[in-house]
């Protein structure tokens, strides 16, 4: 029988149905095959002239990605369109160029060279904080994905408004505080380690667990078991911690599910000047917890989900959790 | 430059690409040659492949009988389908978690005989009872009390995720709202609050007044491209008067709206290389008391990017074709009608 299962933070429900996942065709995104094929010649492995930011080898630089501009002079909306509402020159986009040896996974990277590149991470978190127009800054990585997938690199993305998809996340979690007082994340925890069944991998400072409610195949939320609303703060001695857990998942689902295309986010609170914490994210600090989602691309999304948000995952959590435990790395 | 738009229906934020807006040419292109007519389970003759029939319009000739050819449009139970017809929803807590069975329906609207012809295709006469049957399935499926919402949906081509290439549709019943719909409904109320006016009608107003993401309209429908759209070339459907009700619209509606979506689809497949898209209607929540600040419309996403991931996970869209270009090519993209 396929199940219901809801997201504890946002409320979301997703379909559990085992029996689709023998669908043949269901598993193998043709990304995937596409990747191996190309073989152009590589724009990273030149070094860039003028890096943003350095630490050791690896460089932050303004992005080509069109995603977004400098956003030195983000407007606020400028009421010109009747009721819609545009705000003019985005945002900041950054991409950190994670190694200048052409490696494509982050998996294949050694755990001291993660290290550095999520202290550069904190990095341009403290930077970009300083700028008052951008109100939240996003880390994340498409790995097999685009065209400059090959080279291992991550985004740093910092807007002066936060997306619907994670005004969910920060409303969830409050709403969950003022219910019972407590951290949605850190009763996840409680919870995922007694239950054991949902772990990947656990570590002294954090958890790794495929979501009782996963939308995706494979989808993993890294969780830092130290309660902090806020990634660059939170990290502070936890810098080789997180590099090593990223090692181990990485790898798992290099080795276990053939070299996938995959993205994750660091999902953190918003920058908490005073004006922020006066008003809508009063509690942020206590009922937020930041995190790592990383979503593996097996599947297409197709109309069903992309027209409703209402997700199928294929496989139950616990058994995804379980091969992946069981994968050798 | 790019710049943030805001959509006040669902409350997304999408990143538009204003200038260097990419034209239909810049897109990849797919193939859909046909493949698999041999072996195609939709197609007359090979009724007995699929689970029987629930409903079909038979006309060649008519009344010929059930799960036998001479129907126009075939509605059968999906056969590998996500959620199951039979037992209670037993929803239930166990400890912060919340889970129940997955009750639901699931079928499948054969839209045409024709294997390789498309619902851009028809003629009005065959979109009249495509969208007659999905008015059909919905009435009929919302008579199940247990059903919170009902998703008529469409996957043309194999990147927009089909499976099967005969022309096909569906439907989903479930027992709860999905996310989408419920923030459209969330946006809806917002702006009903603030305005005491519909966000939706207020669009209609503000496109026929800018014009330029028009891409065609008739006595009853409007079809446009949102401002904020999520995707690039993102088309929407929407009656121009006020409703929240797809399940009372009349013949001469049913129609008007088949002539305006075939139109669309048409546009978008002369104008975009026959691209892959998806397809959704969102209706107002059914067995739910009245949902009368609800508008009901259709959203056309055609399938130009295979390989983005900003939005899952970020949340922030990024569409590289400014919409109002984008309405440009769909409007003037010539179409042939059949009649």
């Amino acid at each position: 029988m396929p199940e219901f299962r809801q997201d504890p933070v946002i409320g979301r429900w997703v379909i559990i149905s085992v029996e689709r996942a023998r669908r043949p065709g269901n598993f193998i995104d043709p990304i995937n095959r596409r990747r191996r094929d190309d073989d152009q010649a590589c724009d990273l492995c030149v070094k860039p002239e003028n890096p943003v930011y350095t630490l050791g080898d690896i460089c932050v630089v303004r992005s080509r990605q069109p995603s977004a501009t400098s956003g030195q002079q983000t407007s606020i909306p400028d009421g010109q369109n009747g009721l819609y509402e545009v705000i003019k020159d985005v945002g900041i986009h950054e991409t950190v160029i994670e190694t200048p040896d052409h490696v494509s996974n982050m998996a294949d990277l050694p755990v001291g060279r993660i290290r550095e590149i999520v202290q550069t991470y904190v990095a341009r978190f403290n930077e970009i904080e300083q700028n008052t127009r951008l109100t939240h800054a996003l880390i994340y990585k498409n790995y097999g994905l685009s065209q400059f997938a090959h080279h291992a690199c991550s985004h740093v993305m910092a807007m002066p408004v936060a997306s619907l998809e994670i005004s969910e996340k920060l409303s969830g979690a409050q709403k969950y505080f003022r219910d019972h007082r407590r951290c949605v994340y850190c009763d996840l925890i409680e919870r995922e380690i007694k239950d054991k069944k949902r772990i990947v991998v656990e570590t002294d400072d954090f958890l790794a667990v495929i979501p009782f409610a996963a939308r995706f195949l494979f989808e993993t939320w890294v969780i830092p078991k130290k309660h902090h609303a806020d990634f660059a703060q939170g990290i502070r001695g936890h810098e080789e911690g997180l590099a090593r857990i990223f090692k181990i998942v990485l790898q798992k689902i290099k080795n276990g599910l053939d070299d996938t295309a995959y993205n994750w986010v660091i999902q953190t609170a918003p920058f908490r000047r005073q004006d922020v914490a006066r008003g809508k994210w009063r509690t942020i600090d206590v009922d937020y917890h930041w995190h790592v989602e990383l979503i593996p691309r097996l599947t297409r999304m197709a109309g069903f989900e992309k027209g409703s948000g209402f997700y199928i995952c294929a496989i139950p959590p616990e058994e995804m959790a379980e091969y992946l435990r069981d994968k050798e790395i | 430059m790019a710049e943030l738009r805001h959509n006040p229906l669902s409350g997304q934020w999408v990143i538009v690409h204003v200038e260097d807006s990419w034209g239909p040419e810049k897109y990849e292109r797919e193939d859909h040659s046909i493949l698999a007519k041999a072996t195609c389970q939709f197609c007359p003759g090979r009724e007995f492949f699929t689970p029987p029939e629930i409903e079909a319009v038979r006309r060649s000739p008519p009344g010929s009988r059930p799960n036998s050819p001479g129907w126009q449009v075939r509605i059968i139970p999906n056969k590998f389908p996500a959620l199951r017809i039979e037992g209670d929803l037993d929803l239930r807590h166990d400890g912060m978690y919340t889970l129940s069975n997955g009750i639901g329906a699931h079928e499948v609207f054969i839209e045409t005989p024709a294997h390789e012809r498309n619902l851009a295709d028809l003629n009005d006469d065959e979109m009249f009872h495509v969208i007659d049957k999905y008015q059909s399935r919905l009435n009929d499926l919302t008579k199940d009390r247990r059903f919170k919402y009902i998703l008529i949906f469409k996957n043309y081509g194999e990147s927009a995720g089909t499976t099967v290439e005969h022309p096909h549709s569906q439907i989903i019943a479930l027992p709860m709202v999905p996310q989408y719909v419920a923030q459209e409904l969330e946006g809806t109320q917002a702006y009903y609050d603030r305005y005491q006016r519909c966000v939706c009608c207020d669009m209609i107003a503000q496109e026929y007044r800018a014009g330029t993401r028009v891409i065609t309209d008739n006595a009853q429908f409007l079809a446009f491209c949102p401002f904020a759209s999520g995707y690039p070339f993102e088309c929407c459907i929407i009656p121009r008067e006020h409703t929240c009700r797809f399940d009372t619209m009349n013949d001469g509606e049913k129609y008007a709206l088949g002539n305006i979506l075939r139109e669309t689809l048409a546009k978008i497949k002369g104008c975009l290389w026959d691209p892959s898209y998806n397809l959704y209607i969102h209706v107002a929540p059914v067995n739910d008391g009245p949902q009368e600040h609800f508008h009901w419309h259709i959203e056309i996403v055609p399938k130009l990017m295979r390989t983005v991931g900003l939005e899952r996970g970020t949340g922030f869209f990024s569409v590289p074709t400014d919409p109002d270009h984008a309405a440009r090519y769909l409007r003037e993209a010539a179409v042939i009608a059949r009649r």
